[in-house]
This record gives structure tokens, sequence and C-alpha cells, in this order.
């Protein structure tokens, strides 16, 4: 692979061995910024693992790397989700972890140790330079003009709505998928123009890498039958169409199905059903072509076509009641949650609950791509003009994933690349146009009006009739020059500024200026789970909501009920119905699960906002979808349907356990009666909830992150309520907080 | 909805009330047969004020479950409308299915307009309500006489839910599934008119052929698509965000404060903005350079060229509006 | 813990090889009868035991005048412990009170046989002792894991009591005709202590003046008689154990640096938490009363000239630390993540570099020279115990015949050997020399390690020619292949 880059770029000097070089020299400067725009997390706090999944994925390396690859093929994880275990082996996307494993051990060889830790957070910024490269080939394919590519190389090595997901330190799947994406697709385009079964082969090997690396190789999976469907119905079939396809899908999918965790799928879900038909429709197309080549006669031709479209037609039928019948397997959930936008809000809180599933606003748009965000349609126009194989592709490309991105925000990452690509196109023919140093002479353009004149008209586009003449006035051309100048000044501003400021904080560690200008770090995450890993049993039981399950199995080492990997909604519910209902209620349910320790985070002496009573609406959802007669979302707000924390918090929010525990012991640290919630910023009630079954056992600096130990039963026998109070000094009068009933009804 | 007026109609109604409760008292059982039987010929029970207390006074061995609406157009209940056919669908699929009264359930329905001082005795300010009565004595007796309410929390429910929600409190007794008719009427239309577009179609073919062909027009059909979806339009859709809203002072606020909040309006001004942008884009790459005359070139050029800046500019002071700390723009939108 | 359990046994073991050793020699000598009872051939004419209990470990000075009784001239003198004390014993060193010339004694732990409850040390006196004569020992030594936090759990802003139990007369071999013990203390407030009958003109024992008690004196004693005693006293400072310090020191003569990293594995001896941590109260108490028996910080006096030090753990980087170096101190302040409590633990690692001149000499012979710190690690008022520690000293790749020296108490050193270490580069390893001891306490901070071994210049050379020849390779490497035609698509003309 390594050998193909470097021939293509030789090849594209044609022969002008300097602008090889150079280009060569650019692309790797291009690579080197790429690069360093992504290392501001690692400057300024350090060599961390950021977020939540990637922690996980770094577990998962570090298993990989400790037990080799077939104990990591077969692992049995009994540490998540609790007690039920977790096939981690067969439900994970192994690319990314065996691809720095095979890194880790290749630095080995070479006698050169890196800590496994180091090449998990330097990972992504590495692919991102290859990404930038892969960009710089694939837009080599759409226009002859060598800047765009390069162009199209630096917007992808700079553009933030990449650098979001590819900072150093964020070990994610998406480090690696976009690079794999980008390159995937060159190569079906170079498969596609030159029919050649070799490029074929190497896209579906490089698409069985992506479906290693990423659960989104649905979108390259669909993308590409359907170019190849655009094709055939603009009567562009051709046996290069027909060679590249077939050899894409038949070892592509045989690749796919490689992975454990996809298995049988590619045959089996509707996701992956348009490739087949395409595949079964170009294998008509083929038999009916030879046949038409074997006997040109027109009736017979047209008889041909309808009979293709008629079985086209009911193969289509025939998938759609085979769906209906429950052969093929529906959409499934966060795959369906694209094409109905409302599925997932009803039917699948969990899905809906996480922050990058929800629909992109424009600001996101343009503070992701800025200036190319509208150079995206004029590269999609200057598409149109010679409207060649490759150029369908990015049309087809730009719709979809501009519809995708729309829909959710994380795919704003596979729109990315094409708007990178549609850019480069624009702004490299502005340039090419607007710096070109000759004037046109009057009597060459009458020639060329002359000659154009005939075959313009072919054209395609009415805008592209007339022949090119070139721009007259040097100041218009200086104008235009400066002013590009100046907008991708201003780009390469705004991606700089964004990078540091939006997407470089590492979320495991929070950091805060001081009055003296000075930098402060809150680092009350890993003070807990250091706490946790050091001064709890070695299978002490932490029960968290399941956002922060990957980082303490990660930071902390502990078990953990559930996680960021949300396959089982019912034990999300239980933790969920846990939190939010009374402590009588809880109780039981930790005592079933062996709980010993629970973990909340708690925002309100900082103000940070992602904490748990933010997220606690999401809890009750989820636990409500499993027993709508025991938890409802509607008792959680007030009569005048408010979220309120303070006096006028409904009781079912006063007596959950997540109200006890984030705000336990709070009003202390007040004087009477100025108890505040900095964060939701609202007065709380003078007297402080009361704990009956558990204990405080740790509280970080901040209060950020509240650690309460499950108590063992009670020695006598007793309640813990009652237990409770009579440790108080109380009397036993202290009744049990009873659960709402039914709205109360004057019948008279 | 018109409360006063119902106020003054409900306080004019309560007097009568106890006595028609006091008059009528049939044993459960025969109380039952006789609603069960109406049931049958229409469910649900269209109920009024007598037949309701009858229907849910206690000691009652059968379950009632009642909806109290406001159908009439002139209390605008929305809600209301769209449930209807929902429940009426649930009533009649679970009466047939249970002829003979086994599950000893009755759907009824009471409207507003024969119910008011229901209503009001129920103090009820919001419609429509679903109260399922369970029985006091008899096998299923339950401990408290008080109504279990169903609450329509998040907009219209499917005849389903409800289903599913009334079986679970009726548990070890029959729950009769729903039954969807099926809707032959749309079938045909739709056959029909795809039929029907399909001959127009080939009819017509030779002159939809060269608009199918049009490049142009695929290129315009793209570009606009491009536009809606970059713009947040989608974000519309599942949020389904006001159009534009009020700011305090009484004048209409364009544009939404916050970062990942937008109103209608406003994805339609920045989709406008960037199409100018990009139609600028296109005329500066493809036409001024195809023009011949000089003088017209320079116009244009400097033409589009402008707008490009200063359009940017608008754009990039509407993102610092936005995005309060933004440090870049361009003159002349400071 | 796994590491330490293997130091543990691995230390066992060497104990058991250095006893059979010290056991042949023995038989040599004289009874290899099971119970072991050192021939009565001194007198403790007067003995002064002074404990100390001002640290978190217990230091014991023996100043005690021995006369010989036998008719020949005897030079091993018999120091009993229990089995229990003689592994938490360290740092044991004997010299002569009357004339310091003499230098420290050998003094080493034989084990006659391992049963019996009563381990001996023999202090070899250099020129044995003539019949009659007498010499003036000072004996001191250290034991670790020495206290009993009384009560066992309080609560987070209570007052932290220790007890300390040993024997008001000193268990000697011998007989001892005069006597006396002191036991000094932290602070004056000594709520109990056992009390002994009186004798002569003092009815009671002990006398306690300041934060002073003393037992004794008393009359004549016969050998191995004991008096157990146990004193409780206020200790409100964390009881700081290092179970196992690994400290690798790397040494780079091309960087002209050494670099040094400590991994400490910290627990609170001190008495448990009774009710769990509350942080309001602890917030609250930073405020009212600062004093607390947590352990909230620790400071490490570098040599001057340290830079560039990091503090983490196990999870990353540990923000709460600050670096105060100037002309005349390196001083590392570091803050565990959260305050330990008794019972609690936490591991944690620092590092610092330093420039190789401070620590490096060439000798006229063409070798080098290594004098660094055997231990550093915290200063803290209250003392600090190491139970295990690992120095590994990582010499150039290529350096040979490796000697070293160190002025820590013999009797503590473990073990000691040369092994290879490999890490970025190296072909055949680097030269690593590992020294373990036990039963260290801060008090041995600074004591020096001297390390001598040859560099030849060719072992200096090799890293380089090694990375340009691989280098020189793979470029012939790629230029071979970019010779080769590996053009799939063959353009058909």
């Amino acid at each position: 692979m390594s050998a193909d880059p470097l021939q293509v770029l030789a090849s594209a000097g044609k022969g002008e061995s300097t602008r090889g070089l150079l280009r060569v020299i650019i692309l790797l400067l291009i690579a080197a910024a790429a690069i360093a725009s992504r290392l501001f997390s690692v400057i300024r706090f350090e060599s961390i693992i950021h977020e939540f999944d990637p922690w996980f994925n770094f577990r998962a390396t570090k298993y990989l790397v400790a037990n080799g690859f077939y104990n990591f093929w077969d692992w049995f994880d009994d540490r998540t989700w609790h007690p039920l275990g977790r096939v981690t082996g067969g439900t994970l996307y192994p690319g990314l972890m065996v691809t720095s494993g095979i890194i880790y051990h290749a630095l080995r060889a070479l006698t050169i140790p890196v800590d496994i830790r180091n090449i998990c957070v330097l990972l992504a910024p590495a692919c991102s330079g290859l990404t930038a490269v892969a960009t710089y080939l694939l837009t080599n394919e759409m226009t002859p003009s060598p800047s765009a590519g390069l162009l199209a190389a630096l917007f992808m090595g700079i553009a933030p709505g990449y650098i979001s997901r590819s900072v150093a330190g964020s070990y994610d799947n998406e480090a690696i998928a976009i690079f794999l994406l980008v390159f995937t697709f060159y190569l079906w385009i170079k498969a596609l123009k030159q029919g050649s079964m070799l490029w074929g082969a190497l896209c579906a090997l490089f698409y069985g890498y992506m479906v290693a690396s990423w659960g989104g190789y649905a979108f390259i999976t669909c993308l590409l039958p359907l170019h190849a469907f655009v094709l055939i119905c603009m009567g562009r079939y051709s046996t290069r169409l027909y060679v590249s396809y077939t050899t894409w899908y038949a070892l592509g999918t045989l690749a796919s199905m490689q992975i454990p965790f996809v298995g049988f799928l590619p045959v089996k879900t509707s996701e992956h059903m348009p490739a087949l038909g395409i595949f079964g429709f170009l294998q008509l197309l083929a038999f009916l072509d030879y046949v038409r080549a074997a006997m040109p006669s027109r009736q017979f031709q047209t008889f041909l076509w309808m009979f293709a479209g008629g079985t086209f037609g009911l193969s289509l039928l025939g998938l759609v009641l085979a769906t209906s019948a429950g052969v093929i397997a529906p959409w499934g959930g966060r795959f369906y949650s694209l094409w109905d936008t409302s599925y997932a809000k009803i039917h699948i809180p969990i899905i809906a609950s996480v922050s990058e599933h929800q629909p992109t606003a424009w600001p996101a748009f343009f503070f992701d791509l800025n200036m190319l965000i509208w150079l995206f349609p004029v590269g999609v126009y200057l598409c149109f003009q010679e409207l060649a194989d490759e150029h369908v592709f990015i049309v087809v490309y730009a719709v979809f994933g501009s519809y995708f991105a729309g829909v959710m925000v994380r795919l704003m990452l596979t729109l990315t690349p094409v708007v990178c690509v549609a850019a480069a196109i624009a702004v490299s023919t502005l340039l090419d146009t607007y710096l070109r140093a000759k004037l046109p002479k009057p009597e060459e353009i009458q020639a060329a009006e002359a000659s154009e004149g005939k075959k313009g008209a072919k054209s395609g586009l009415k805008s592209t009739s007339k022949p090119v003449v070139g721009v007259y006035a040097i100041w218009g051309k200086s104008m235009m020059v400066s002013a590009l100048a100046v907008y991708l000044l201003i780009f390469v501003l705004h991606c700089t500024w964004v990078t540091s400021n939006a997407y470089s904080s590492p979320s495991v560690v929070l950091a805060s200026r001081l009055p003296d200008g000075s930098q402060h770090i809150i680092d009350d995450y890993r003070e807990a789970y250091q706490w946790l890993r050091q001064n709890t049993r070695e299978d002490a039981k932490i029960m968290s909501w399941w956002d922060y399950g990957y980082q303490i199995g990660g930071m902390a080492d502990r078990p953990t009920l559930v996680d960021n990997n949300t396959w089982n909604n019912t034990h999300i519910a239980t933790v969920g119905k846990a939190m939010s209902s009374s402590e009588e209620v809880s109780y039981p349910i930790m005592r079933q699960h062996e709980v010993d320790y629970v973990l909340v985070v708690f925002g309100g002496l900082l103000g940070y906002s992602g904490d748990d009573i933010n997220k606690f609406l999401w809890m009750v959802r989820i636990a409500e979808g499993i027993w709508p007669e025991e938890i409802s979302e509607r008792s959680f707000f007030t009569p005048r349907g408010e979220y309120r924390v303070d006096g006028e918090a409904t009781e079912a929010m006063k007596n959950s356990l997540m109200y006890k525990m984030s705000y336990y012991n709070y009003n202390n640290l007040f004087p009477p009666g100025k108890a505040m919630d900095r964060m939701r910023n609202s007065l709380l009630p003078e007297v402080g909830p009361t704990l009956s079954t558990l204990d405080e056992a740790f509280t970080s600096e901040n209060w950020i992150i509240r650690i309460y130990k499950v108590k063992d039963l009670d020695n006598l026998g007793r309640d813990h309520t009652s237990a409770a109070a009579f440790d108080r000094g109380h009397k036993k009068a202290k009744k049990a907080s009873k659960k709402r009933g039914p709205r109360r009804l004057r019948v008279d | 909805m018109r409360w006063p007026t119902l106020f003054s109609l409900a306080l004019f109604g309560t007097g009568s009330l106890v006595a028609t409760a006091a008059a009528k008292k049939t044993p459960p059982e025969e109380r039952f047969n006789v609603y069960h039987a109406k049931a049958l010929a229409s469910a649900p029970v269209k109920l009024s004020d007598p037949s309701y207390r009858e229907l849910t006074s206690s000691s009652r061995d059968y379950t009632v479950a009642v909806l109290l609406t406001a159908m009439e157009s002139r209390y605008g209940c929305q809600l209301c409308r769209e449930f209807q056919p929902e429940w009426e669908l649930l009533a009649r699929s679970w009466t047939s299915g249970d002829k003979k009264g086994e599950s000893r359930l009755v759907f009824g329905t009471l409207d507003f307009g024969d119910g008011k001082d229901i209503f009001m005795s129920l103090g009820l300010q919001t419609a429509p309500v679903l109260f399922l009565f369970p029985p006091t004595v008899g096998p299923h007796a339950t401990a408290s006489p008080e109504p279990v309410r169903y609450d329509f929390t998040s907009g219209s429910q499917a005849a389903e839910l409800v289903h599913s929600w009334v079986a679970r409190h009726l548990p070890d007794r029959p729950h009769p599934p729903i039954k969807r008719p099926i809707n032959w009427m749309r079938w045909i239309s739709t056959f029909v008119v795809l039929s029907g577009g399909l001959t127009v179609s080939y009819a017509a073919w030779p002159y939809v052929l060269p608009i199918i062909q049009n490049r142009t027009v695929w290129a315009a059909i793209t570009l606009i698509s491009i536009l809606l979806f970059t713009s947040g339009h989608m974000f519309n859709q599942i949020r389904n965000v006001p159009y534009v809203a009020g700011d305090g002072r009484g004048g209409i606020s364009y544009f939404a404060s916050g970062f990942q909040s937008q109103y209608g309006l406003e994805t339609q001004i920045v989709a406008a903005m960037y199409g100018v942008l990009a139609l600028s884009g296109i005329s500066l790459a493809i036409k001024v350079p195809r023009m011949s005359d000089p003088k017209m070139q320079g116009v244009a050029l400097l033409a589009w060229a402008s707008v490009l800046f200063v359009v940017y500019s608008l754009l990039l002071s509407i993102f610092r509006g936005k995005n309060p700390g933004y440090p870049f723009s361009l003159p002349p939108f400071m | 813990m796994k590491t330490s359990a293997v130091f543990s046994a691995l230390v066992s073991l060497l104990s058991l090889a250095s006893a059979a050793s010290s056991d042949s020699n023995s038989k040599s000598k004289s009874s290899s009868t099971s119970t072991f009872t050192p021939p009565q051939v001194f007198k403790n004419a007067n003995l002064v035991h002074v404990v100390s209990v001002e640290k978190n470990y217990v230091k014991e000075n023996i100043n005690v005048l021995v006369e010989n009784i036998d008719k020949a001239a005897q030079d091993e003198y018999f120091l009993p412990f229990t089995a229990d004390q003689m592994s938490r014993l360290g740092g044991v060193e004997v010299k002569d009170r009357k004339d310091s010339s003499a230098g420290l004694f050998v003094a080493e732990v034989v084990e006659f046989d391992q049963e019996s409850d009563i381990q001996y040390l023999r202090i070899r006196l250099p020129k044995a002792l003539a019949p009659g004569a007498q010499q003036t020992l000072g004996i001191s030594y250290y034991l670790l894991k020495a206290y009993k936090p009384l009560p066992a759990s309080i609560k987070q802003e209570e007052l932290q009591y220790l007890t300390y139990s040993f024997s008001a007369y000193l268990p000697s071999a011998y007989t001892t005709t005069k006597q006396k013990t002191e036991v000094k203390f932290p602070s004056g407030t000594i709520p109990d202590y056992t009390k002994l009958p009186g004798s002569g003109d003092i009815q009671e024992f002990p006398l306690k003046q300041g934060s002073k008690l003393t037992y004794g004196p008393f009359g004549e004693k016969p050998a191995g008689a004991i008096e157990p005693v146990t004193v409780r006293f206020e200790f409100n400072k964390p009881v700081t154990h290092v179970s196992l310090l690994e400290r690798d020191i790397e040494v780079s003569h091309w960087g002209g640096n050494v670099a040094f990293e400590e991994r400490y594995t910290l627990h609170h001896r001190g008495a448990n938490l009774s009710s769990l941590f509350n942080r309001v109260k602890w917030q609250q108490a930073t405020y009212y009363q600062p004093t607390t028996f947590a352990l909230k910080e620790m400071k490490f006096p570098l040599r001057v000239g340290s830079e560039d030090p990091y503090y983490t753990d196990v999870i990353g980087n540990v923000s709460t630390s600050r670096f105060r170096s100037n002309k005349r101190e390196a001083l590392l302040e570091i803050k565990p993540r959260y305050p330990v409590f008794g019972g609690w633990k936490y591991p944690f690692t620092i590092g610092w570099n330093s420039d190789a001149k401070n620590f490096l000499r060439k000798t006229v012979s063409g070798g080098f020279v290594l004098n660094v710190p055997f231990l550093e690690g915290p200063k803290q008022p209250e003392g600090v115990e190491y139970e295990q520690v690992q120095v590994r000293v990582v010499l150039p790749e290529g350096a040979e015949n490796v000697k070293y020296h160190t002025s820590i108490p013999t009797q503590s050193i473990t073990e000691g050997g040369v092994e290879i270490h490999r890490t970025f580069l190296d072909t055949i390893g680097r030269t690593a020399l590992v020294i373990k001891a036990r039963n260290l306490v801060d008090d041995f901070r600074d004591r020096e390690l001297v390390i001598t071994y040859d560099y030849p210049l060719m072992a200096a050379l090799r890293k380089p020619l090694i990375v340009f020849g691989s280098a020189v390779a793979v470029f012939v490497a790629a230029w071979a292949v970019g010779n080769l035609e590996l053009k799939f698509d063959a353009r058909k003309k």
C-alpha cells in the first residue's frame, strides 16, 4: 500500500520530477501540519486517553497486547455488565486495537519499546496524516488540476469536522475509520475508472479493514451500490463498472463476514440488501448486454430492457416481502433511526439519549467546516461540467452525506471528506482561473468562439456552453486572488481556534483559569477513580450511570453494572430504576446485583454541566420504558411542568436515590439556608436529604464525584430506615416514605 | 376552551346529581349485562351524566374504561379528535373479541357536551382523560375503588399502547387483540394514482425525457437539497422548532440565541446566504471567465466578488451572534 | 502487592541461604545443638537502653559496658531478638563508644535453628577482648511496623494514639549487673503506660520528665530476663510505611544525564476511619485544626541541580505538585490525589533528571566512578520507613567489571548483582546493577552508593554505528524496490 501513493505521486508529475518532488514535500508538510494541529491536548495537559469510549478501546488494546490475539478474539469480560458479563471479543470492532497492537510489536521489534498508552494516544493524529494523503489521491482522480488535490489534502488535514474525532487521545474507531473510508473510495474510483480487478480487490481489502474497524462501514455498503445504480440509470453501464463492482462486492462481503461481530449480517439485514440487489442486477445487465451484442434487433432489445426492468421490480418486491415476512431482519435500530427520525426518540431512548446522536443545527455545520460549507455546492456544481463516473460519485456522496450529517451530529465525520474534495475543486478552479498570467487576445477568442461554436452545445451545463476566455483585468485577478487568500487565512485561523478551544479537552481532566490567568486543573475524576482503585476490594461492584462505565473499568479497574456499550436495555433500565426510585425500592435492587459502591457525578458546587442530575431525566425515561407503572417521567416535573431541584421539587424527585446522593451533606458546606446549586443556580431546601441505606464513602475535592457504600444488612434485622433513625437518635416514629399512588379523585 | 360558560352550566347542573345517582341502584351484574349489550351494539358506549354515574357507581364487579373527551370543535381539543378513532377501534375490537363479556370490561365515552358537571365534579381542566375503574366486588375486586388514570404525556396514543395499558391492569382475564381494519380505500386509491401516473408519464415520455436528461435541472436539484441539509433543515424536522419567536419586547427575533438552537426562518435565511455565496462562487469560477466583452466582465467580476465578500462577512457576524466569543470577522459587518 | 509478595519470598530465601552459610562456619567452631545458647563469657557491667518512639518507626540505642569473664579472649558478642523482631529489624550499627576510630563492627544475623523463637545477632569485636577487660559498645538499630493504633479506628477529626510494647529490661544473652531503659516520645501526652514497682529510693517506675520516661536503674538481672512494658502515646501524624520502593538510576553518557525514577508503594499504618471519609468535615478541618493524622503532603529535598521532575500514578499525571529549584535547593512538594488515612494505600511514581557531572567522575585509569545517594525520598518530620528497597542502576550499554560500595548498614542489604536491561535501540542490552535492601528508614537518606565501571570507546560508538548502518540498509532496500517494475496497470496502446 505504501508503494501506491509514491507511484501515483511520481506519475502525477507527468515526468517533471521536480514538480513531483515538490508535491511530495508539500504533501508531507500537510501531513505534518495535520498531525501537529491535533496535539493541543497533549501539550496542554498530558498524554492521556480522552472521554469515554476510548477508555474501553484502550483497555481492550492492553488486553490484546498482554494476552495475544487469540485470547483477545474469544475474550469474555466478567468485569462489565455484572452479573451478565460481556462477550467482548465477539461484540467489538477489533480493527483499532489490532492496528495499535501491530504498531506496538513492530516498534518492539525495532528495539523501540514505546508505552502502549502513547501509541493509543497518538494513533489518531498519525492516521489523520494518512487521511490527508488519501484525500489528495481521491481528489486527483476527480480533476486534472493537481493543485486541487493538495488543497483537498490541506482542508482534510485541518477541517474541524474531522479533527473533532481525531485529536491526540481520542482513541476511537473513527480515528482510523475515516482514513479507511477515504482510501476505500479512492480505490473504488480507481477500480471503476480502469475496470481493473486488482484495484477492485484492493478496494475490497480495505473495505474489509473498514468493516473490522467501524460500524459506519454501512455508509460505504450503501454508497457504492447507490453510485452503481445511478450510473446504470444514466445508461452508463459498462464492463468497467461490472468488473469493479462485482469484484468489490464478492471479496468485500467475504472479508466483512470474517468479523465475528458482523458475521452473517451482510446477507441477513436490510442495510446490506441494496448492495446484494445491485450485484444481482449487474449480473442481469451483463447477461442482457451479452445477448444484445449477440443479436442486434431493436424489438428484441426493447423487450429485453422491459424484461430487465421487470425482473428488477420483481426482485425488489421479493425483497420487501422477505423483509416483512422476517426472513431478512428489518433495519437495525441505530441505522433505522437515520430514516425515520422520530423512531429512536419513542422506541430506543438509549440511542436518543446519546448526545452525538442528536440532529445538527446549522451553527454546528459552520463551526466544523467554516467556508467549505459554501464552497461545497460550488465544487459539486463544477462536478456537473463534465459528468464522468467519478463526478457522479461525488454528487451522490455529497447529497447523502449531507443528509446523514443533518440527521446525526456524529455523521458530520462522513460528510467532511466530500466537502473537502468539492471545496478543493472549487478553490483550485478559481485559483487556476485568476492566477493565469497571460491576458486573453481578442482574435484568439474569435477563433475559439468559432471552434467552440460547434461542440460547445454538447457540453451538459447551459452555463458552460460558451468557451473559456480568461480574465482581462489585472486588478480583477489580483483582487480575487487576494480575497481568496483572505478567506483561506480566516479558514486556517478558524480551524486552529476551534481545535484549541472546542476539541482539545480530554473531558477526564477539566481546566479552569485562576484569577491570575494561570491554568488550574480540576482532576476530580481521576482522584475518585484512583481512590476506588486503591482502597476498595478488587471485585467491588460499582453502580453508576452507563456513561462512566468504561472510565471506571479503565481507570478504577473495578467491575461495573452497565457501561457505554449499551447492548442490554433492561440492565440499564434497572440501574435507571434504582437511581430514580426511593431507597426502599432501590436497596433490594442493589442487593440483588451485589452492588458495593454507587458513584454519582455532581456538578452543583462547581457549576459543571455534565452531571447526573442533568442526565437524570434520561434515566427516568429509560426506566419508564420497562416499568411504566412504577416510574413515571411526569412525576419528576412540578405541576407547572418545570424540572426543579430546590424546595419546589416534586416528592418523587426528592425521594429519588439520585437526588439524595447528589445533595447528601451538601448543605453543611454552606451557612444554614444558603445551600446553593451553582449548576442549576437554585437555592436548596434548608434541611438536606437523609440516606439510610447508603454511607458516604468518598467525595472528590470539588464534589464532582461522590461515591457511596451500600450498607450491609442490619445486624439487628431492622430495616435501614428505622436503624438510621435510631442512630440519629429519633424515635421509631419516622415512617418509610411511600411512593405516590394514582391521583386521588373526588366521587360524590 | 370556553370555561366560564361551562362553569355556569355545571353549577346549574350539580343540584340534580345526587338524586339521579341515588335513584338508579341496580345490582352490578345486571348493570354490566345492560351496558355490555349496548357495547355490542356500538362500542364504546356513549355515556351521559346519569349513565356515567350509574356505570361507575361503587360495588361493581366489572371494570369500566371511560374516556372523558371534548369532541366539539369549539373546544379546540386537537388531541381528543386525534385519539377518538384509536379509542373506538380499541373498544370495538375488544368488545367484538369478547362477545360473552368474560373480561367484564365496558368501554364508555363521555363527551364534555353530555357530561359537563361530571367534568366539573372531577375538577378536570384538560381533556382527554381516560379512567379505568377497577371492580370493587367479585373475583377481580381490587383494594382501592379509585380509578386508574392514563396520562397522555407524549401526544396522541396508538390503540396498541392503550391496549397494553388496559391489559396490564386486567390480569388473568382474556385480552382480545386489536384488529385494525384493512383500509381498502387507501390501497385502491394509491393503485389508481400509481397506474395513472405511469400511463401519463408514458404518454408524456418524449416531453419528460429531455427534462430528466437535463443536467442543469439535476444540478439545481442537487444543490438545493445540499443547501437544505447543510442549513439544519433536518433539525427543524426532528425537533419541530418554531418558525420565529418573539423576543421579550414584542418584536420578532429571527435568530435563536444559543449554539444548539435555531428557528425555521433562521435556517432559511442561512440557506439563502449559502446559496448566494455558492452562486457568486459559481459565477466567478464559470461565468465570468467566459465573458468575451472586457467591460461586462470587469463589472460582473466586481459585482460578484463584492457580493461574495459582503455576504460572507454578514454570515460571520451572524455566527458570532450565535456563538459569542467567536473572534473572527470581516468588514463591513465587524 | 504481588511484586512485594515475590520480594518477601525472595528475601526469606536469601536469609535462609545466608543462614546456611553462617550455619556452616559456626558449625566449624562450636555447638551444633538444636537450641543454641551463647556461651556465658561476657557480663554487661552497665547498660543504658534508649528507646525512641518519636518517629513512626522505633530507634533503639544500647550503650553497654561489656566485660570478659572467661579465661580466654573472646570476640563474639551475641544479642538476642525474637523471630518477629528479627524480621522487622534493620539498620544495625555497632561501634566502640570510646574510640570512634575503630569504625563500625561487623554485625550479622546468625540462624542456628529457624524453629526457635530466639534469634541472635552476632557482633564481632575487631580485636578479641582479653579476659577481664572491658569495652563499651554502642549498638543502634531500628524496628519497623512497631506500633499498634489504639483505638484501632477513630473519627477523621479525632487524635491518633499509638502503643508500643517492649521489655523494661533489655533481653540480653548475658547477666546484666546494672541497667536502665529510657523512652523518648514525640510529645508529653502519654495517657497510659505500664507502672513497675520501684527499687531503692524510687518507689515506682517509670519516672516521667517532659516527653521522656525512664525505667530503672535496675539491679542485677539474669540472662534473658524480660519485663513486658506497654506505652500508649499521642501521635497525630501519619504512620507512613513504604512497603516497596523501586529506585531506578539511569546513566547516559551521550546525553550527559542521570535520570532518577522512584516508584513508591505507600501505606498508612495508623488508625483506620471508624466512619467513612467525609469531605465536608475534611474541608472544615483544613480551616479549624490543620494537624491531622492523614497524609496530606510530602517534601522531597532533591540534589541541587535536579530538573524537570514528574509525579504520576497508575492513571497518569498528578497535577498537585510544586517544584522549587534554585542555587541552594531543589525541593519537590507533592500532594497525594486524596488525603491518605489509616489503612489506605497510595502508590505513586516520581522522577527527575540531573546533570551527569554532578555524579559521574572519570578516573585516571579510564574507568568511571558514579556516586549517587543510595536512598532519597521524602523528608517528613514524622519519618518514613521502607520495608523493601530495590535500587537499580542502569549503566550504559557495554559497561564492564562493575563494582559497588555503599555505606548502608551491611545487615540491611539482602542482595546485590548485575543483570541486563533492554530498552531503546539496544542490541546487547545495558548493564544494570541491582541492590536490594530491607528495613530501612529515612535516617539513611543520602547514604552514598559508589559504583566503578569501565566503558570502552567501542561500546560508546556501538549505538550510533548500528543506527546509521540500519538506516543505510533501509535506503538501499528502498532503492532496490523502487527499481523494480511494480505497475499493476499495463497501459495498453
